[in-house]
């Protein structure tokens, strides 16, 4: 069983408690306007090309066998449409401007990855986050991993849009401490407008979770301008869950621009950016909940 | 500035030197601190006179041992030097007119040894020192007082005890002479004393000071104020007239904390104390020594509970709102440590104060155990320097810095030098002997025990004249071993008496022997001829091999099998022909290993040639026992597991991590948790320090560009602290790129 990886984070602080490796597994059923993490969306795997990081070694056109990289009179010139995602160029290049996101794992490939920060796990009380893109689109493998990761002592985590079928989180609640569950939008409207889609599965989800006595930290990023409105409403949908053991308001940030570039992508990402006083606002709603 | 009034902070600050004149890192008279316009000619003789003093003194007595000729000069300072007691400053100054005994009498004797009794081992010291091979110092600045029984005797009862035990037995000459220098040092610090107290009686604003000098002049301490005093004058004198240095303002909260309770109980108000400490602390600040001066928290009691108390809380919480950097502080840390009290230190280093390091209690007392020291003498090791440790009443010497990439060159190129071409004196096959790895590796262990043979030989040579140099009455009278043994510190009188060599750039070895391995022997894509010409060319013309070597993952931080592995079998070996070995038979003590680098980073580096690990000639090298130069690419925890896979009490010396956190990394409840984690993690897995630098790239960008608006931001640099702005522009770089690499 495999699955497409985009990135491997080790010394996550921000993922859940403690010291925490995350997988970033490929592939979103979301497109929401402020995603920052673009290379995780398609289920394909996807080259970056880091204009600024180019050194015009001319590596990479020795390496392509797909003709993808050219060096013309003013440098490097990258064909996307050529490129099949092979990854060749990634090894070549001199200047590490290029970057494969997405590469086919197996269970037994990641295991000792994850496992080697395991004492800071046991030290920091952390352990290791799925996330993604949606990691639950691999539910079977996200299942197995998982397993792997109980079975060898570490906690784990499920970060999730929720966008996914019941029995996709029927597979992985066994083997998961934590869910860290992304709520953008109470409003279905507003909802589709920042994500593309509406978000009935995504409330049905939460509650099946909580009614199961799983434990949910909700994970709401605030963006100005578009889910501004929505942050009370979701405040009063956490007074109704049990199972809520924290919530994580996450400002909104814009570094996400140049990978948009390097990917050849649109960028759709908002300029506002929330303020002090607005995050302190938002957070007030939660109260003893809120987690920094 | 909390604490301290601002017309007196504007005096203190300006109370050692000019500052305004002086702004820089590394400057002799930053070491010799002199104002003596801040002196009326009322109160003593011109540095002028009282130089002319020691040397017509000393002439007279030529035919005298050493240590009484230097404790003759040294009551002449103290008897002559200008005072001064200041209503603005609860400490008095004293003119310090440039360590006017290392300028005299102990510079003349390290003269005698270096030119006339040991020409040739001056000449291969300086030989190594411009070639970048070893740079070895003789040691004065690696000791610290049993602090201890100065609080407990004073200076007075510190003579009295010397007086007795002199006359407990029949002496020798030689033993004589040691007392004698004790009394005569001791005399004198009683006698200046005395002259400050009759100048703050004097002195409107200063009766507080004069009611404490009264008693000092008789009697040991008996207040937190007196005993700053104590140790205020103690530091001063030793430091700056004695020829010492103090290198550690003690277990600040063990010793202090018996003080506050008294006063506490007394009915001084905590607020009363904090503010006396604040004017201590501000001391060294105005002082600002680039090395600063350490002071050291916590650790354990002999019994194995925590030493943490309220007296440490305080400590850090006065420090902490003055916003200084200097002096600077480390954490022991053990088991037992109160965790408040971590998340106290972690979080004002993420807040920027870098003058922070933790030194891991069990790992030091492991190693001093393998020394020979009882556990519970180990439990109570001072923190000698930047990192350094030993058992209290010992001392050690180690300004020794070998360069781990020299031996590399002189294997590469049948013995020479690979930027001078001059033959080191010990031959090596051509290239083309080497015919697997080992019969390489091989070879550059024996030119790395070459250099090692010549440095404890070099150093042996003229540690056997440390007392002749420099005896240290003063220093020798706080240590029982050596009244007991009627011996100067400096001579085998210590409780310990090791010499340590330090090994610097353990992470560029590592990180080129891996490249050796891997692209000339295994992947056979380079071949060793090639490898050097490129080496000798400075790459020059071959920048994607260059690049390739740089970027090639395998680099020792990252908790990769194949660098790793060099970094632990060079230290293994380092160990094994180093630790335990005799030094000079006069002190009678054993070597240790250590790694850290002081600023050899930056000041052998030039001497240094290209590495096979894509670093140019020149370059900085790498820092203590951390990644070299922007390679720590996997994040802290793969840096911590790379650098424990080492075993930090073999060595017996210190090996320090430093290492770069991103601020966003550090943010909130999450970010204090997680450096916890890693501290603990570090600690449990033996490792032995451990700094966090927490900065971003862009911040050191804007503070290079504009060094106005920044400038508080502190970094630390190999041991010590410094603010941004007062490096050079190439070592802003070097820190520029280390936190580019963050991850």
């Amino acid at each position: 069983m495999r699955a497409s990886v985009f990135e491997i984070k080790r010394f996550a602080v921000h993922d859940g408690d403690g010291i925490r490796t995350t997988v970033f597994l490929k592939g979103c059923p979301l497109k929401c306007v402020w995603c920052h993490n673009p290379e995780g969306i398609s289920a394909k795997p996807m080259l970056a090309y880091f204009a600024h990081k180019c050194i015009g070694c001319g590596e990479c056109v020795n390496s392509c066998l797909q003709n993808a990289h050219k060096m013309g009179e003013n440098g490097h010139i990258f064909k996307r449409e050529s490129c099949i995602g092979c990854g060749a160029c990634e090894d070549a290049c001199l200047g590490e401007a290029l970057t494969l996101y997405g590469k086919e794992t197996t269970v037994e490939e990641l295991l000792p990855k994850l496992l080697e920060d395991k004492e800071f796990y046991e030290s920091s009380g952390g352990g290791v986050t799925l996330s993604g893109g949606e990691c639950l689109l691999h539910a079977d493998f996200c299942a197995a991993l998982l397993r792997a990761l109980k079975e060898n002592g570490v906690r784990t985590a499920v970060d999730t849009c929720g966008f996914v079928s019941r029995e996709a989180f029927d597979k992985v609640i066994p083997y998961t401490d934590v869910f860290l569950y992304d709520i953008k939008a109470i409003d279905p409207a507003v909802h589709k407008r920042c994500t593309g889609v509406e978000n009935g599965l995504i409330l049905d989800n939460l509650r099946y979770l909580d009614s199961l006595g799983k434990k949910i930290e909700i994970r709401i990023p605030y963006v100005p301008g578009y889910n501004d409105g929505e942050i009370g409403k979701i405040a009063d949908l956490v007074k109704t869950l049990s199972s809520v053991t924290g919530v994580r308001v996450l400002k909104y940030h814009n570094y996400a621009r140049s990978k948009y570039e390097a990917l050849g992508m649109e960028n759709t990402l908002p300029e506002a950016l929330p303020t002090d006083a607005q995050m302190a606002a938002a957070e007030a709603l939660f109260g003893d909940l809120i987690r920094k | 500035m909390q604490y301290i009034r601002p017309q007196d902070e504007e005096y203190i600050m300006k109370k050692y030197y000019d500052r305004d004149s002086f702004q820089g890192l590394v400057h002799r008279r930053n070491r010799f601190v002199r104002n003596d316009a801040l002196f009326s000619p009322e109160t003593g003789k011109s540095g002028e006179e009282i130089y002319a003093l020691i040397e017509k003194t000393d002439a007279e007595n030529a035919d005298l041992p050493h240590a009484i000729r230097k404790s003759l000069a040294f009551e002449i300072v103290l008897k002559n030097t200008r005072l001064r007691v200041d209503p603005r400053d609860p400490f008095p100054a004293i003119c310090m007119i440039d360590r006017p005994l290392d300028k005299t009498v102990i510079a003349k004797w390290r003269r005698e040894v270096f030119e006339e009794i040991l020409p040739e081992t001056g000449k291969k010291r300086a030989h190594f020192e411009a070639r970048g091979i070893a740079t070895m110092w003789p040691d004065y600045d690696h000791s610290v007082p049993v602090w201890e029984r100065i609080f407990s005797l004073g200076f007075a009862g510190l003579l009295s005890e010397s007086e007795r035990i002199r006359r407990e037995k029949e002496r020798s000459a030689e033993e004589d002479a040691f007392f004698e220098s004790v009394r005569i040092t001791y005399e004198a610090l009683l006698m200046l004393v005395r002259r400050l107290c009759a100048l703050a009686e004097k002195t409107e604003g200063c009766e507080k000071m004069a009611k404490a000098l009264k008693n000092l002049s008789t009697s040991a301490p008996d207040s937190f104020y007196e005993a700053l005093l104590i140790s205020y004058i103690y530091f001063m004198v030793s430091e700056h007239i004695q020829g010492l240095q103090v290198r550690s303002l003690s277990n600040f909260d063990r010793l202090y904390l018996p003080f506050y309770e008294k006063d506490l109980a007394r009915g001084v108000s905590e607020a009363q104390i904090r503010t006396d400490l604040a004017y201590f602390l501000l001391q060294f600040t105005a002082i600002g020594n680039y090395w600063n001066q350490p002071v050291y928290l916590g650790g354990e009691k002999a019994d194995g509970t925590t030493e943490y108390s309220e007296m440490s809380y305080l400590f850090l919480d006065v420090y902490d709102k003055m916003g200084i950097y200097n002096p600077k502080i480390q954490i022991k840390v053990a088991e037992s440590t109160p965790a408040p009290f971590l998340d106290k230190c972690l979080d004002m280093i993420r807040r920027g104060h870098n003058c922070i390091v933790f030194v891991c209690d069990a790992t030091m007392r492991r190693a001093l155990m393998r020394r020979g020291a009882t556990e519970e003498e180990a439990r109570l090791c001072h923190v000698t320097g930047c990192y350094e440790y030993s058992v209290q009443g010992s001392f050690g010497s180690g300004m020794n810095y070998v360069n781990l990439l020299k031996p590399l060159e002189y294997t590469l190129h049948e013995g020479k030098d690979g930027v001078t071409g001059e033959f080191c004196g010990k031959r090596s096959p051509a290239l083309s002997a080497y015919e697997s790895f080992d019969t390489f590796y091989t070879e550059y262990k024996r030119n790395l025990l070459y250099v090692i043979d010549n440095v404890i030989e070099t150093v042996n040579a003229y540690e056997a004249y440390h007392e002749y140099v420099n005896p240290q009455p003063m220093l020798s009278a706080t240590f029982p071993s050596c009244l007991e043994k009627g011996r100067d510190a400096m001579k085998g009188g210590a409780l310990e008496n090791g010499t340590q060599m330090n090994f610097g750039f353990l992470a560029d070895i590592a990180d080129s022997l891996a490249m050796i391995k891997k692209y000339v022997y295994d992947k056979k894509e380079i071949s060793l001829d090639a490898l050097v010409r490129m080496l000798d060319e400075d790459f020059e013309g071959n920048e994607k091999t260059r690049l390739r070597l740089l970027r090639d993952p395998d680099k020792y931080g990252n908790n990769r099998d194949l660098p790793d592995f060099f970094a632990k079998d060079i230290a293994d070996f380092c160990t094994q022909n180093v630790s335990g070995r005799k030094n000079t038979e006069v002190r009678g003590g054993i070597w240790s290993c250590g790694f850290h680098v002081a600023r050899m980073s930056y000041t052998q580096a030039p001497m240094t040639a290209s590495s096979p690990n894509g670093r140019r000639k020149g370059e900085e090298l790498s820092k203590n026992a951390s990644a070299s130069m922007g390679q720590s690419r996997s994040g802290a925890t793969a840096a911590i597991l790379s650098v424990t896979k080492m075993d930090a009490s073999s060595f017996c010396g210190d090996a320090c991590l430093d290492f770069a956190l991103h601020p966003t990394a550090v943010q909130g409840e999450d970010g204090l948790a997680a450096m916890r984690g890693l501290l603990l993690t570090f600690m449990r897995r033996g490792g032995h320090a451990i700094h966090m630098n927490v900065f971003s790239a862009d911040t050191l960008r804007e503070a290079q560009k504009d060094p106005e608006k920044y400038r508080d931001l502190q970094i630390r640099v190999c041991g010590w602290n410094v603010l941004f702005n007062n490096i050079t522009k190439e070592e802003q770089d070097g820190f520029i790129r280390q936190a580019e690499a963050l991850v």
